[in-house]
């Protein structure tokens, strides 16, 4: 039903490595137990889908959208402006993600969920 | 790290790359960067610094409570400007309609209110950044001495 | 002048009140609690303003810069957003009247200040959530309420709630990621992120990039129930809600749970027109996923020892109900939903308030550890028995009404199965909290060092709350009658 057309694919390839990124951070972050490698998972899966979201508004060759030229074909610009604020809150999820794991580890000696759950049905 | 070349090096380069980051913000109307951008490449400096000469030395060039107001102060400083044209009978965050003088396309003085707000966001973002970052070193040092 | 501008003020009022607690510092507790209490007042009155003009003008528009859309943001607000935001002032004011004496003792004093702070920024993000009619506007506020309410979660410092904190943030995450790959995804078809301009694109765009719509959607799915907890995504909920100080979880069951509902009706019928519904078998889905929600959540809560984590499983099966409203997607039961939102988060703040207010007089949090604790402590065992029999959907009480709209719908689907679940899931939700209630009243008297005395604060919030039951149960013609159009605007699209 699908024809492959390898050219069409080249073309979109950002958007098959997005999907590809999304997947290595989505399984890092399902399977790993060490909550920092969880917290780099979610990292990877969010730069995944800026990727995906800056490459709608890539066109081909275009300029920097600053008007200053003429007759020059501009990447569309809101995409990237977008992202910017959707970096901008991965970062301080990051920043507070990371700082409740330090916590963690004071009080257990362990960044691993399953040693940390461990501890907790022996306490009880 | 107290390493004497990241020390000499640190000494010369930061006040380069804070100038740098002031730029990209003022700078943030007319070419690529803006408050974010900026912001982050200001707060590296001070990272920088950090690491060449240790957290107690930062803190006492920029105090906790200096970053802490710096930091409510841009994002109450971007909510004013939006709120002056509430005064100007147009929507919030209005710039032209509410008055803002536009000046010449290109120039570091234009567009209006973008450029204040730019400077807030500046603000705000370095001074975050730079709280973050000490927060998590201070809580390796506090486990480092135990 | 001011009135034009409410809907900008409402998001505007606790955004600045936040920064100006975070001005001055940890130190400054009781300008802290003064300065949320005056725009939490405030911000009450702009929603009741917002309401009423809604039902008069039906549906209010604010355009951020004077920009129209679709290039600028614009804030949109019809009868059942405003119906959304007067419950998320109305209940933020309560609660905080609570904290005020009764805060200081659970968390420490060095983080009051910032408490207070984080509330009127989860307050702002839920405002903006509710009023924004801009994707991406709603991805952001979307974020900074996860990331607040993870801070309310882990505030007390304890490890439970830390803990709890890292899998609620790393959860959300995941399920705002989910969003907004959503959004890329419209995006990329339509070229617009502005709800109108996306619903009359759709179709068209539809037509061409099938595949891009049926992912989005997915995605939507998947990503809000995540957030809002339904049955087999609920696992963070539990340990959230149930460790996290007593006023933070009265907001995270009664408000923050119900804002993503929100966005996803929003998502369902001003985004996707009713036809592509039918497309996709996305009732069937939500009619499974809240149906085990119901049942689980209840039997979940009946294995409960300890009396947080059981009101936090019944918000669970409570979430069900919501999503089997929208299941079931007839105008009634769609009423029932948004009933439900509203006597929820009233039914569920009582609860966890009362609950809070137990443990902190008695030290007692062992549901079975109760006995006589009525006697000693009628008021706050008083108002969490007319909640628990609310949430059993007693007739006078609040709990019935939306139960009835919801078992209307269900009969007027042709789906009477739903009305039997409905009926099983009271008779479980009596097994849990009556025990509790006869108990208390009826057991031994407990013999405690000293009498505490609850600030009043808290009795004042309570004895509100209790007003409320009460009165959204005999005259439940007063919401029902405010959202009847809402729903009907909804259908029309």
């Amino acid at each position: 039903m699908i024809d492959l057309d390898l050219v069409k694919l080249w073309d979109n390839a950002f958007y098959g490595m997005a999907i590809i990124i999304f997947l290595v951070g989505f399984w890092i972050m399902l399977t790993h137990s060490n909550l920092i490698k969880k917290i780099i998972g979610m990292n990877i899966m969010e730069t995944a889908i800026f990727l995906f979201f800056v490459a709608i508004g890539y066109v081909q060759g275009g300029a920097a959208p600053i008007l200053d030229q003429q007759g020059v074909s501009y990447v569309n610009p809101l995409p990237s402006a977008l992202i910017l604020t959707g970096i901008v809150v991965s970062v301080s999820v990051t920043a507070f993600a990371l700082s409740l794991v330090v916590k963690l580890y004071q009080y257990y000696g362990t960044v691993d969920a399953n040693e940390i759950a461990y501890i907790r049905r022996n306490e009880e | 790290m107290r390493d004497l070349i990241v020390r000499v090096i640190a000494r010369f380069i930061i006040p380069f790359i804070q100038v740098y980051g002031l730029y990209i913000v003022l700078y943030g109307h007319v070419s690529p960067g803006g408050g974010f951008a900026g912001g982050t490449v200001m707060a590296s400096s001070l990272i920088l610094y950090v690491m060449a000469f240790g957290a107690r030395s930062e803190k006492r060039r920029l105090p906790e409570w200096v970053a802490r107001s710096i930091e409510s102060a841009g994002a109450v400083f971007f909510v004013a400007i939006g709120l002056v044209s509430l005064f100007q009978g147009t929507t919030f965050l209005a710039n032209q309609a509410a008055g803002f003088p536009m000046g010449i396309p290109g120039r570091v003085f234009s567009a209006g209110a973008i450029f204040l707000l730019t400077f807030g966001i500046g603000m705000k973002v370095f001074s975050t950044m730079i709280t973050l970052f000490t927060h998590l070193i201070e809580e390796e040092e506090k486990e480092g001495t135990g | 002048m001011i009135t034009q501008h409410l809907p900008a003020l409402i998001i505007l009022v606790p955004l600045v009140s936040a920064f100006i607690i975070l001005l001055l510092g940890p130190n400054y507790v009781r300008f802290a609690r003064h300065t949320a209490m005056a725009a939490s007042v405030v911000l009450t009155v702009f929603a009741l303003l917002l309401l009423l003009e809604t039902t008069q003008d039906g549906t209010i528009r604010y355009y951020f810069g004077g920009w129209q859309p679709p290039w600028g943001i614009e804030l949109y607000i019809d009868r059942m957003t405003g119906f959304f935001l007067a419950i998320v002032s109305s209940i933020n004011l309560l609660v905080l009247v609570f904290a005020a004496g009764v805060l200081e003792q659970e968390i420490r004093e060095r983080v009051v200040a910032h408490y207070y702070a984080l509330f009127l920024i989860l307050t702002t993000s839920l405002l903006g959530i509710a009023a924004s009619n801009d994707l991406f506007n709603i991805f952001v506020f979307l974020e900074i309420s996860s990331v607040s309410a993870a801070a309310l979660v882990a505030v007390n410092g304890n490890r439970y709630a830390m803990e709890a904190g890292v899998k609620y943030l790393i959860l959300s995450t995941l399920g705002s990621g989910s969003v907004l790959l959503a959004i890329a995804n419209i995006y990329m078809v339509t070229g617009y992120l502005n709800l109108t301009y996306i619903a009359e694109a759709l179709p068209a765009a539809f037509a061409q990039y099938p595949l891009n719509i049926v992912a989005s959607l997915g995605l939507i799915m998947v990503g809000l129930t995540v957030k809002a907890a339904l049955y087999p995504l609920h696992i963070w909920l539990p340990d959230a809600h149930g460790s996290a100080p007593t006023t933070s979880s009265a907001v995270l069951s009664g408000l923050v749970v119900k804002v993503y509902i929100i966005v996803f009706i929003k998502f369902l019928f001003r985004i996707f027109p009713v036809d592509f519904i039918e497309i996709f078998p996305i009732q069937p889905n939500l009619l499974v996923m809240s149906t085990f929600g119901i049942l689980m959540g209840s039997i979940l809560a009946i294995r409960q020892t300890d009396i947080k984590k059981m009101l936090a499983y019944s918000t669970v099966a409570q979430v069900g109900y919501i999503f089997l409203g929208l299941g079931v997607l007839t105008p009634n039961a769609v009423i029932g939903s948004m009933l439900h939102i509203l006597n929820h988060a009233i039914m569920k703040t009582i609860l966890f308030l009362s609950a809070g207010c137990i443990i902190k007089l008695t030290g007692i949090r062992e549901v079975n550890r109760l006995e006589g604790v009525g006697r000693v402590y009628p008021l706050p065992m008083a108002a969490f028995s007319l909640g628990a029999l609310a949430m059993i959907g007693i007739p006078p009480l609040n709990g019935f009404v939306s139960k009835w709209y919801l078992g209307l719908g269900a009969l007027d689907a042709d789906q009477p199965f739903f009305v039997l679940i409905i009926l099983v899931s009271s008779f479980l939700n009596g097994l849990y909290y009556l025990p509790i209630v006869i108990r208390s009243f009826f057991g031994r008297e407990p013999r405690f060092s000293e009498i505490k005395v609850l600030p009043i604060g808290a009795r004042f919030t309570l004895t509100a709350l209790a007003v409320a039951i009460v009165v959204f149960g005999l005259f439940s013609a007063l919401p029902v009658g405010y959202l009847e159009p809402a729903v009907e605007q909804l259908f029309a699209g």
